[in-house]
């Protein structure tokens, strides 16, 4: 009932707020949609609370048939691993909410959207059935392209496209490998169940496999399949970025684990050492790519692409620690990508330029933003794994669970994390050292050195959702037996999965 | 690329090396003619005047009272300590006496005028001798020190010289800025012109205050600057002040690099300019920057016109102490300006062709100097 | 039968580390600007009253731990499956010490501070960073197992970047502070490298438990020769960042960009807590021979390049940073050739002497303005303490006088001069070149003629001058102290001869920079061959420049190869595949509810194509 109520909050408050009487002020619906997903985080909360952490099976569970005769079932659940996520989508949407500031353009719309898109992502991961999946998989990205296209930057058009058409194929391809499990096995059973060799030969595992990879993978994104992703986010206004880095790219791990390992375990150990290095080649691209951005959103964009193939390398690897590895970088990935989108966001809308080409000293105290700047470097540090914060104990699992398993591919990963620290360094000396000014450096230092700079100051409440994910990585940075404990059955379960009896035969 | 708001980033117009010296020689102010422009010179130099009131309070406090204390832990306090002082001495609720400190050490290492030169002679040698023998006499400490570092103490009573005499200098400068203030406020000053007008008048009229100082040791008088050395307030005090702080200023640890290999600093000390006249107001408020201890000072200080004044502009109370700099630039634009109208060579009004040849090159002079420096707050 | 509670303050050691963290939390109002009119010293008082409490906690549990011997205090942290991280503390004399010298050099460091940055603003930063820096110090002196440490390794980094970035705004600042970052983050990741394979292969990260599994790995060869290498180099790269130490000490020159404070703390304390994680490092390095013979040409480089790159520089705070890295490359060889209690001693009386050395430094640096020597002179008569300082604090260092460094190179000296006679001479060798060093800069800095910077020089303000002469103090004391550390075999156990022989190198060297003209340390030779040799020396055997044209730039053209590839042929081909397949979607971009129905209409024939080809199979089965 509980999960339903996860569903239900967000559609039904989208419902409303479309179809709201009278014509309310921005404010009005931007207070009424905090307030519904206040309502919603508090469900998650109370999900979490209800959850038994020593079961490993999925829990609370609804199970109604829906359309019995293709095996749609509305089959929800949840275990260790959609319960952080449940959780960080409950408080990001929020994020991203408070955040929508001077929202002009259909704010009816828009908030309607945001609502939708948390549903959605909620459905996807509490359902234990293939299609219901699906359905909820699909269903999120209509809204987020309205989001893109119609709130985003100048070059929204393309962008969006650009979204629609790589998330369009994405889903085929998903779709393609469900429909085909149900062809090649011949009964239409969409539930959770581990496909193995008994029901379905290899060479058509591997098929199936591989079709959700890339279908994943062009999610998570992994690369080469990534292309979209910066220029979604560079179009895309703060509010969607955190939510489109903190939640949506989670779907497509999240799918990989729940139907890539869980679905296909004996294929799945066929294909690990290939998935290892394939993670290796995005962490050391995405990073080695971000270094040559000169765009800040850019920049933070492409730790994503390397950030995510952490989760690739944990999965691959599958032993328990590095599962829990995996877990514990979805969040921190969640929220300090959302925190770096947040701060960026702050800078553009107070200096008009993301570039740091031009961007210098925003770290002076008066006329600066040196708020802001303190907290872009917690926010640079916990990416770039210094201790004490989320990051740090995130790769140090994945590093310790990946290593006995796949040593090449996780030093190669290792050099990932050490790049992360020169991009950001570059992005923190260049934007927020040295004296204040939002323009070239010119050829005389004296000119340049009289410039005066006005920019608006940032208020502080437009930081407290930055001050609330920066304590939240602080917090699970220092305490990660809090989230440990939450998942660590459930992926100890998913890690043996492939050594089930007759498994890897 | 980006597209950047203009009124987001501007650079004002300075004004060029013969622009300076064609407003000195026709007797306009440097510093443009505006209202608005009034109001934050005169207020500006009314909260300056409250803060060197308490700074030339403490700096005669210390050379007379803290002379050659080792462990001078009270010395902002000027003798009075009662616990809530003390109290609000640790909360930091004071002036930064450190500043004036500061500007003490600047116009100390600059070692330039009279009062140095007095300081070399051997008449000041036997001052301190005789002195330093009375406090050996109680100071075992010292007994032990000089003789093993002779170098020692009388440097440090040329420190302790100094800082009276910039003590005696700010007592003057803050009483002229104080009457500035009323003098603004009933209307016998109405222009930036009246402004320079009145500082320079102040400046003549102190111009030959003679610069003494003496300490008792054990009850016992002993001159440290005697009348007869001569010192006088203009010359041997205002002008070094001037060079030292706001021309040569010592470089901020904030914003220049010490790094001897980077070669960053000039080793000639006449070629400096990190002073008060050159200084970007930026980044004031920032790490090693040492004036923002004055700024913070002024900000407790502020006039309430002046504040209001801040308040309608830019962000306001966020970036105030920035504001209060910019302000106090100009407001030091005039000063010198006054002090340059006060040292003319001849009047400028005379038709001698020597005078004004004279006049040109004194004009000139500060020219040069006053062409580099931020003469883009001037027009603003 | 049960063993008696433990008293209170060892069953309270956790709290060693919380002291300086608290005193960073303390600061944050200030450093935040919370308080508009008030300014920021009593942030400065609350840290200073924190650290008060740290040495005296130290100095309680030290005196109880004297007596009931070593402790163990253990706190789970995290479980997952077959790992368990702990917090764990060791309580031992030695560990006790090195917290000694680190809360009491912080302790010292904070007033000087107090004096030195009086004029600035931003002081409740710098001392939230000071308390930061201290707490992560504390606990990686303290740490019992290489988890923690490598945690607290990774927060000295952090704090190290902040300190160095303190005045943001200076241009060389900008560089420096990133620089110092990344030189001693890649020896961090090394480092983490070899944590996270030890922990895979070791299971526990208790150094006890590690020792124990690297016995048992050499002797049952549980991993090959090359993993153990690789296993090896990786936890020496953190160290050796750590310390400074050749090719790693690029940080330490640029570093001197930060606040003399936290200057004095780098070369003092920082470098000593690496060489102590090296020193518990040590036996599982020694699986690997070619790791310790690493180690020992790393340490011998460091030790003589270190001194003789020292004696070229012409900037006060950089000839000393290198002698710094020239001291820690003598502990390396001592930490390798398995003499940790002499690399201790030697590492105590270098972090102490050294300090003094940088606060006269720091002194000398706030009455002129002015770092480069060559503008420097004459300061001797006016400046006691500071003279004083300086003098005592090199001598500390140097083998020539019976202070500390005197007695820990002749222990040295004597534990190599059989079995390792060239190490000997590398420590002869870096005595002469120190002592050269510090010859020639006291030449140039107090003796000599009055130049223009220094002209008007009074001695420092109290809260300077009294640090300084404590720590004079203490530097003569260290060899009574020293004695008491280690009273078996004590530290005279070395013959005349040995005692002779360093203060022979030592006296040597002092001649050698009393004799030498100063002008040929910095104007630059007619002769070329010299010129080449002394430029060489001046820009540190061109090491930034090596590093710009290998790492750097390997670094930079791939990540410009990525970006070309990922423009060139990723999006290219992307955008072609585009506008081959979906012209019509091209044709959509004119109306974005267009758009946006063709999607739906997609999603929705598919959903349908899905109902009924399910259903057409169905029925067909």
């Amino acid at each position: 009932m509980l999960l339903t109520c996860l569903l239900l909050i967000p559609f039904a408050g989208s419902l409303a707020l479309l179809l709201w009487p009278g014509g309310p002020r921005p404010s009005r619906l931007r207070l009424i949609t905090i307030a519904i997903l206040v309502l919603q985080l508090g469900v998650s909360v109370a999900v979490a609370l209800a959850f038994d952490t020593t079961q490993a099976g999925m829990q609370l569970q609804v199970r109604h048939a829906w359309v019995p005769g293709i095996g749609l079932d509305y089959a929800l659940g949840v275990d260790g691993l959609s319960l952080p996520l449940v959780l960080i989508n409950g408080a990001l949407t929020l994020v991203s909410a408070v955040i929508t500031r001077d929202i002009d353009k259909r704010p009816r719309i828009y908030f309607a959207m945001l609502l939708l898109i948390s549903g959605a992502v909620n459905g996807a991961f509490l359902s234990e059935n293939l299609l219901l999946f699906f359905l909820f998989y699909e269903l999120e990205l209509i809204p987020l392209w309205l989001l893109v296209s119609v709130w985003g930057g100048v070059n929204r058009a393309y962008a969006a496209t650009k979204f629609l058409i790589f998330t369009a194929v994405s889903g085929m391809l998903i779709l393609g490998a469900f429909l085909g499990l149900a062809l090649l096995t011949g009964s239409v059973d969409f539930s959770l169940t581990p496909v193995l060799s008994d029901r379905l030969a290899m060479g058509g595992q591997l098929w199936l496999l591989g079709a959700l990879l890339i279908g994943f993978g062009i999610k998570i994104p992994l690369v080469p399949l990534h292309n979209w992703l910066p220029d979604t986010h560079t179009q895309a206004s703060t509010p969607v970025s955190v939510l489109l880095a903190g939640v949506l790219l989670k779907l497509g791990t999240y799918g990989m684990l729940r139907f890539g390992l869980q679905l296909f375990p004996e294929a799945w150990a066929k294909l690990a050492p290939v998935l290892a290095i394939w993670a290796a080649i995005s962490v050391l691209y995405g990073s080695l790519a971000a270094i040559a951005q000169t765009d800040m959103k850019r920049m933070v964009a492409y730790s994503s692409v390397g950030h995510m193939g952490y989760v690739l390398l944990a999965a691959a690897a599958h032993t328990p620690v590095s599962m829990l590895g995996a877990v514990f970088q979805m969040v921190s990935h969640g929220l300090i990508s959302a925190l770096l989108f947040l701060l960026v966001g702050i800078v553009y809308r107070k200096t008009g330029t993301r570039d740091l080409e031009v961007l210098r000293g925003l770290l002076n105290p008066e006329k600066g933003l040196p708020f802001t700047g303190s907290l872009m470097i917690v926010a640079v540090m916990a990416s770039a794994g210094l201790p004490g914060m989320a990051g740090f104990i995130s790769e140090f699992l994945v590093f310790r669970g990946s290593i006995g398993v796949f040593p090449v591919a996780t030093l190669l990963s290792m050099v990932g994390s050490g790049l992360t620290a020169v991009y950001f360094l570059l992005l923190v000396n260049r934007a927020f050292f040295g004296r204040l000014a939002i323009t070239p450096p010119s050829a005389d230092p004296v000119a340049d050195g009289r410039l005066d700079v006005q920019l608006a100051p940032v208020a502080p409440r437009e930081t407290i959702p930055a001050v609330a994910l920066a304590a939240a990585v602080v917090v699970l940075g220092l305490v990660p037996s809090s989230l440990g404990r939450l998942s660590e059955v459930a992926t100890t379960a998913l890690a043996g999965i492939t050594a089930i009896p007759g498994g890897l035969g | 690329m980006p597209i950047i708001p203009a009124e987001l980033v501007q650079a004002n117009l300075s004004i060029e090396r013969e622009e300076v010296q064609r407003r000195l020689l026709a007797g306009e102010t440097l510093l443009g003619e505006s209202a608005d422009h009034l109001v934050e010179v005169v207020d500006v130099l009314k909260s300056y005047g409250e803060v060197l009131d308490a700074y030339s309070i403490n700096l005669i406090y210390q050379a007379e009272h803290q002379f050659l204390n080792p462990f001078p832990i009270f010395k902002y306090l000027d003798g009075d300590l009662n616990p809530a002082k003390i109290w609000r001495h640790l909360n930091h609720d004071r002036i930064n006496f450190e500043y004036a400190e500061y500007c003490q050490k600047a116009m100390f290492w600059h070692a330039t005028g009279g009062m140095d030169a007095y300081f070399d002679s051997e008449a000041f040698a036997a001052n301190c001798r005789r002195i330093i023998a009375a406090k050996s006499r109680r100071d075992p400490l010292l007994a032990i020190l000089n003789p093993l570092f002779p170098g020692f103490l009388p440097e440090m009573i040329r420190s302790a010289a100094t800082t009276h005499a910039l003590g005696q200098f700010w007592r003057v400068m803050s009483d002229l800025f104080l009457d500035l203030a009323a003098a603004e406020a009933d209307g016998r000053v109405r222009s930036i012109a009246a402004v320079v007008e009145f500082i320079k008048n102040g400046l003549v009229a102190a111009a030959a205050n003679p610069i003494e100082y003496g300490v008792q040791i054990g009850g016992e008088h002993f001159w440290v600057l005697p009348p007869e050395a001569g010192l006088t307030f203009l010359v041997d005090v205002a002008v070094p002040y001037v060079e030292a702080v706001f021309l040569r200023g010592m470089p901020f640890l904030g914003t220049v690099s010490f790094n001897a290999q980077a070669q960053q600093i000039s080793p000639d000390q006449a070629q400096f300019t990190y002073g008060a006249l050159y200084a970007d107001p930026l980044p004031s408020m920032g790490s090693g920057i040492p004036p923002s201890l004055l700024m913070q000072d002024m900000y407790r200080h502020l006039p309430e016109r002046l504040h209001q004044w801040y308040r309608e502009r830019t962000r306001g109370e966020g970036d105030v102490r920035v504001k209060i700099c910019m302000s106090f630039q100009k407001s030091m634009f005039c000063v010198t300006n006054a002090a340059i109208n006060g040292t003319m060579p001849h009047p400028l009004d005379s038709t001698d062709p020597e005078a004004r040849a004279a006049n040109a090159a004194y004009a000139g002079a500060w020219a040069q100097r006053l062409g580099i420096a931020r003469t883009d707050c001037l027009e603003a | 039968m049960f063993a008696p509670p433990l008293p209170l303050p060892i069953q309270l050691a956790w709290l060693l580390p919380l002291y300086g963290f608290s005193g960073m939390v303390l600061s944050l109002p200030w450093a935040a600007g919370w308080f508009k009119r008030n300014g920021p010293r009593p942030a400065a008082y609350l840290n200073l009253l924190v650290t008060l409490l740290a040495v005296a906690h130290s100095s309680l549990i030290l005196q109880q731990v004297w007596i009931l011997g070593p402790q163990h205090l253990e706190f789970p942290w995290f479980q997952a499956a077959d790992l368990n991280l702990r917090i764990g503390f060791d309580l031992s004399l030695t560990n006790l010490a090195a917290l000694e010298l680190v809360t009491t050099m912080s302790l010292i460091c904070q007033v000087f501070a107090l004096g030195y940055m009086d004029k600035e603003w931003s002081l409740a930063r710098f001392f939230a960073l000071v308390g930061f820096f201290e707490g992560a110090m504390s606990g990686v002196v303290l740490s019992s197992n290489l988890f923690m440490s490598y945690f607290l390794l990774e927060m000295l980094t952090l704090s190290t970047y902040l300190l160095v970035g303190f005045w943001y705004a200076q241009p060389l600042v900008v560089t420096a502070a990133r620089d110092a970052f990344l030189t001693k983050r890649v020896g961090d990741v090394l480092l983490l490298m070899g944590v996270v394979a030890l922990s895979a292969w070791a299971g526990s990260m208790e150094f006890n438990d590690l020792y124990a599994w690297a016995a048992q790995a050499r002797e049952q060869q549980l991993i090959s020769p090359l993993a153990g290498t690789l296993l090896g180099l990786g936890l020496i790269a953190g160290p050796m960042g750590k310390c400074a130490q050749f090719p790693m000490h690029l940080w330490l020159d640029e570093a001197m960009e930060g606040p003399n404070p936290a200057s004095i703390l780098r070369n003092s304390v920082v470098v000593t807590c690496g060489a102590i994680v090296l020193m518990k490092l040590m036996p599982i390095v020694a699986l690997s021979p070619l790791a310790t013979q690493v180690l020992l040409a790393v340490g011998s480089i460091s030790a003589v390049g270190g001194a003789l790159v020292a004696l070229a520089q012409v900037d006060l705070k950089r000839a000393f940073s290198y002698s710094t890295t020239s001291y820690l490359g003598l502990v390396f060889i001592a930490i390798a050739l398995q003499l940790p209690g002499i690399a201790l001693l030697l590492l105590f009386a270098h972090g102490l002497a050294r300090a003094l050395q940088f606060m006269g430094v720091g002194s000398i640096i706030a009455t002129t303005n002015c770092q480069d020597l060559t503008e420097l002179g004459g300061l001797g008569t006016r400046m006691p303490a500071t003279s004083m300082a300086f003098l005592l604090g090199s001598a500390g260092l140097l083998g020539l006088l019976p202070l500390g460094g005197f007695w820990c190179m002749g222990l040295m000296v004597e534990s190599l001069r059989f079995d390792a006679p060239l190490f000997a001479l590398v420590f002869l060798l870096t005595n002469l070149l120190a002592a050269a060093n510090v010859t020639r800069v006291y030449r140039s800095v107090f003796l000599g003629p009055v130049r223009p910077k220094t002209k008007r020089a009074p001695e420092v303000n109290w809260w300077m001058a009294l640090p300084m002469v404590s720590l004079s103090v203490l530097v003569v004391l260290l060899p009574w102290i020293m004695q008491r550390i280690d009273p078996v075999p004590g530290i005279a156990a070395f013959p005349l001869p040995v005692g002779l022989a360093v203060a022979g190198s030592g006296l040597l060297g002092l001649v050698i920079g009393s004799l030498v003209r100063l002008d040929q340390f910095w104007s630059r030779s007619t002769q070329p061959t010299l010129r080449v040799l002394q430029d060489l020396l001046a820009y540190d055997f061109y090491t930034p420049e090596i590093y710009k044209r290998t790492i750097v730039f390997l670094v930079a053209s791939l990540a410009r190869l990525t970006r070309w590839f990922d423009i060139t042929v990723i999006k290219g081909l992307v955008d072609g595949v585009g506008r081959l397949s979906l012209t019509t979607a091209e044709g959509l971009k004119f109306s974005i509810s267009g758009q946006l129905q063709s999607y739906v209409l997609t999603v929705v024939m598919a959903i349908v194509l899905l109902l009924v080809s399910l259903q057409v199979w169905r029925g067909a089965l």
